[in-house]
Order: C-alpha cells, then structure tokens, then sequence
C-alpha cells in the first residue's frame, strides 16, 4: 500500500480570515509541487460570514453595511457550502493535503471531515451524525454542531471544517446557516454535561481525531508558526 | 416507448452506456471506461472528432464526487490551457476544480448543467458534456491515456488508501 504517511501542524491561535486565506494559497501551491508535506492548520478567526462559490449572498439576513456595527467581515470565497459564520470559541481545521496521494475523492474526504468531528463530539457524550443527503456536516439531532467547506484544486484541499466549541451563536442569526431555514446551530458546551477542558486542549484533540483518522504515521507539531515568510509579505 | 425507456434506465442502473457508441470496457471497481476517448490524470475526457474535441469528466471523477449541485463553465469564445482549469463543480460542500486536457479555444459550453448539473453523475460521458474546443494542438491528445492505461491508473489510486 502507500508509505508512512507525516502530516504537519501549524498551531496558529487567532487569524484575521484574509491572512489564513492568502496563506493556504501559498501553501496549496507548495503542497502541489510538493515543497511542504500534508499540513493542517489549526486556528480560530475573529467574528467573519464566508460565502462560497455560489455566492448565495440571499442567505445574508442583515445588510452587508451592518455587518461593522456587530463587529464582523464579510468574505467571498471558492470553498463548497454555502454562508457560515466563524468566531471565538469555534475550532478551526484547515487541512492542506494531497487527496490524490491518499487515494480520496472528494465524498470519502468529507465523510471523514465528518468522523474527525463526530469522534470529537463523542469523547465529550454527545452523539453526533452526519447530515442528510445535501446536508453535509455535523449534527446533534436537528442542530448543527460543524460545518465544512471545502476546495479542491490539482486534487489538493484547502478550507475544511469549523466546529462549535462555544462560539456567541447569536451571530448565526444574522444567516440562514448552510442554507438550511428550519434546522438550528448548536455548541459543544450546550450538548454536553461534561465540564470542558481549555480550549487549547479540545484543538489539540480534534487534530488527534482528525490524523487517526486519515491514517497519519508522522505527526509534527509547528508551535506558534509566522504566517509571513522570510522573503514575502501578505500585502 | 416504455421498452426504449426501461432499456434507458436499466442500462443506467448498469452504467452501460445507450445505443451505438464507443463499446465499453468495465473496471473492477465498475467505473464505466469508454474505448475511443482520452483521459487525463485528473479525470477528465476527450473525444476528439473532426476539428472538434468534447471533454468532461469520467464515471470514476463523478462517483468519487458525490452529487454534483453547482457546475461553473467558462464563456465559448475564451481559452483553454493543457492542465489548466477552466471551470468547477461543487457536491458534498467542496468544490472541485476541472482541468482541459487540451489548448484550445472554447466554441461552445453545455448550458443544460446549469439547470441540471446532476447529468453529470447520470451520463458523464454523453449528457453531462462540459464544453467543446477547437484544439490548437492536437499532438496534446497523444500523450493522454487510452481505455486500457487509464482503468488502470484508476485502480492504482483507488488502490492507494
């Protein structure tokens, strides 16, 4: 079969969206003439609406020229899905690895986004599933609890899953979350009775999920890794 | 009628493809393969005929997708670079690029997948055509798999994991 498979983590705390977006370009293009193993980038953004590549700004229940007064950005993207809303207290995983080296397509890819969350959820009692047919994600019964988007080019992924730690979930009142009107988003701390541990402790074992699940041997940990080369800027 | 229709559907439910065509050759992992067309490392089709090529994506790209929701063409009239991606689908919450196996210029795109991007999982080599190109180099079409190479280069990577 394949060989030992190293998978490196860059553990980045908080990112402004425009950051973490212009890195995985970067890092997209250097996974693809394979300068840099798979990695996953693991962070929590600041209040931020992403669309995809549908555009489905319909889903945007509040003006975009509110959007400053609540604190929150607005960004269009070409990840799948449709509008979500990132914060504090949402664990991020943006994996940037190559699907054609692990023999994935894009289905079996999202089902394990799916398990890398389910398994999270359930180390804490909660018993979570995978959406319906057309409702990709991660649910508690009838609430939402992780979401993914994904984008895949030259059979390399970036974007990924955002999953509910206990982000203000009044922000998701301003959409229509995924598109779906009568279902509602959920938190881990509202599923569970267990006391939570830090956050910093849930992050850390979402990537042990996420690497058991996707068969990494190698695991590297990147602490604290700077978004900026040596040579070039984010403009 | 009802018996061109049951044929249609059964043949579906099969993954053969309908009446007088390139005859097939089934993978193990019983993605359908049409003899006659050329294949890219990416999934993508060609049939060249005449000064004309029409490219999709193969049963295999489709199945590994999931149901197609949203197909992004370009406009008839650009350009298509060997390799390069010229448009995308998106199912199960990801969007895939699709790349043109040939250089060539863009003479007409399938509108119908706009309306229904699922042809593309329910006839990827006929119905669910992406878009027809003028090649602006036809010996591109030579270093592309056949039939035979690219069943195999199929089961080698669903082989992989």
């Amino acid at each position: 079969m394949r060989g030992p498979l190293k998978l490196e983590v860059w553990k980045m705390g908080f990112v402004n969206y425009l950051d973490a977006l212009k890195l995985q370009e970067k890092l997209v293009s250097d996974r693809k003439l394979c300068r840099i193993p798979d990695t996953l980038l693991s962070l929590q953004h600041p209040p931020t609406y992403t669309l995809g590549k549908r555009r489905t700004d319909h889903n945007l229940l509040i003006p975009a020229s509110e959007l400053k007064n609540i604190g929150a950005e607005l960004h269009y993207t070409q990840r799948g899905g449709d509008i979500t809303f990132h914060g504090p207290h949402q664990a991020i995983l943006y994996p940037i690895i190559s699907l054609r080296e692990i023999g994935l397509g894009a289905r079996n890819y999202v089902e394990k986004l799916e398990s890398t969350m389910i398994e999270l959820s359930s180390l804490y009692g909660v018993k979570a599933c995978a959406g319906q047919k057309g409702e990709t994600g991660v649910w508690v019964g009838e609430r939402k609890i992780g979401a993914i988007g994904v984008r895949i080019s030259h059979g390399i992924t970036s974007h990924g899953l955002a999953f509910n730690i206990d982000p203000d979930l009044k922000y998701f009142k301003h959409i229509v979350p995924c598109g779906i009107t009568d279902k509602e988003v959920t938190s881990l701390r509202r599923e569970t009775s267990t006391v939570l541990p830090s956050e910093e402790v849930i992050h850390e074992q979402l990537i042990s999920c996420f690497a058991r699940l996707f068969g990494y041997n190698t695991v590297v940990w990147k602490e604290n890794p700077s978004i900026l080369s040596d040579h070039e800027e984010i403009a | 009628m009802a018996l061109r229709i049951w044929a249609s559907s059964t043949a579906n439910a099969l993954k053969l493809s309908c009446a007088s065509k390139p005859h097939l050759s089934l993978s193990r992992c019983f993605s359908t393969v049409l003899d006659g067309l050329k294949y890219a490392e990416s999934h993508e089709w060609v049939k060249h005929e005449g000064s004309v090529a029409t490219i999709g994506i193969t049963d295999h790209a489709q199945d590994h997708l999931g149901e197609v929701v949203f197909v992004e063409l370009p406009e008839p009239g650009g350009s298509v670079s060997k390799g390069k991606g010229f448009g995308a689908v998106e199912s199960v919450k990801a969007t895939s690029d699709v790349n043109s196996p040939i250089s060539g210029e863009i003479i007409e795109v399938n509108t119908k997948l706009s309306e229904a991007p699922g042809l593309i999982n329910k006839s990827p080599y006929e119905d669910g055509w992406m878009i027809k190109v003028k090649p602006s180099s036809p010996t591109e079409l030579e270093s592309l798999m056949g039939s035979k190479e690219y069943t195999k280069f199929c089961e080698e990577e669903d082989a992989s994991h």
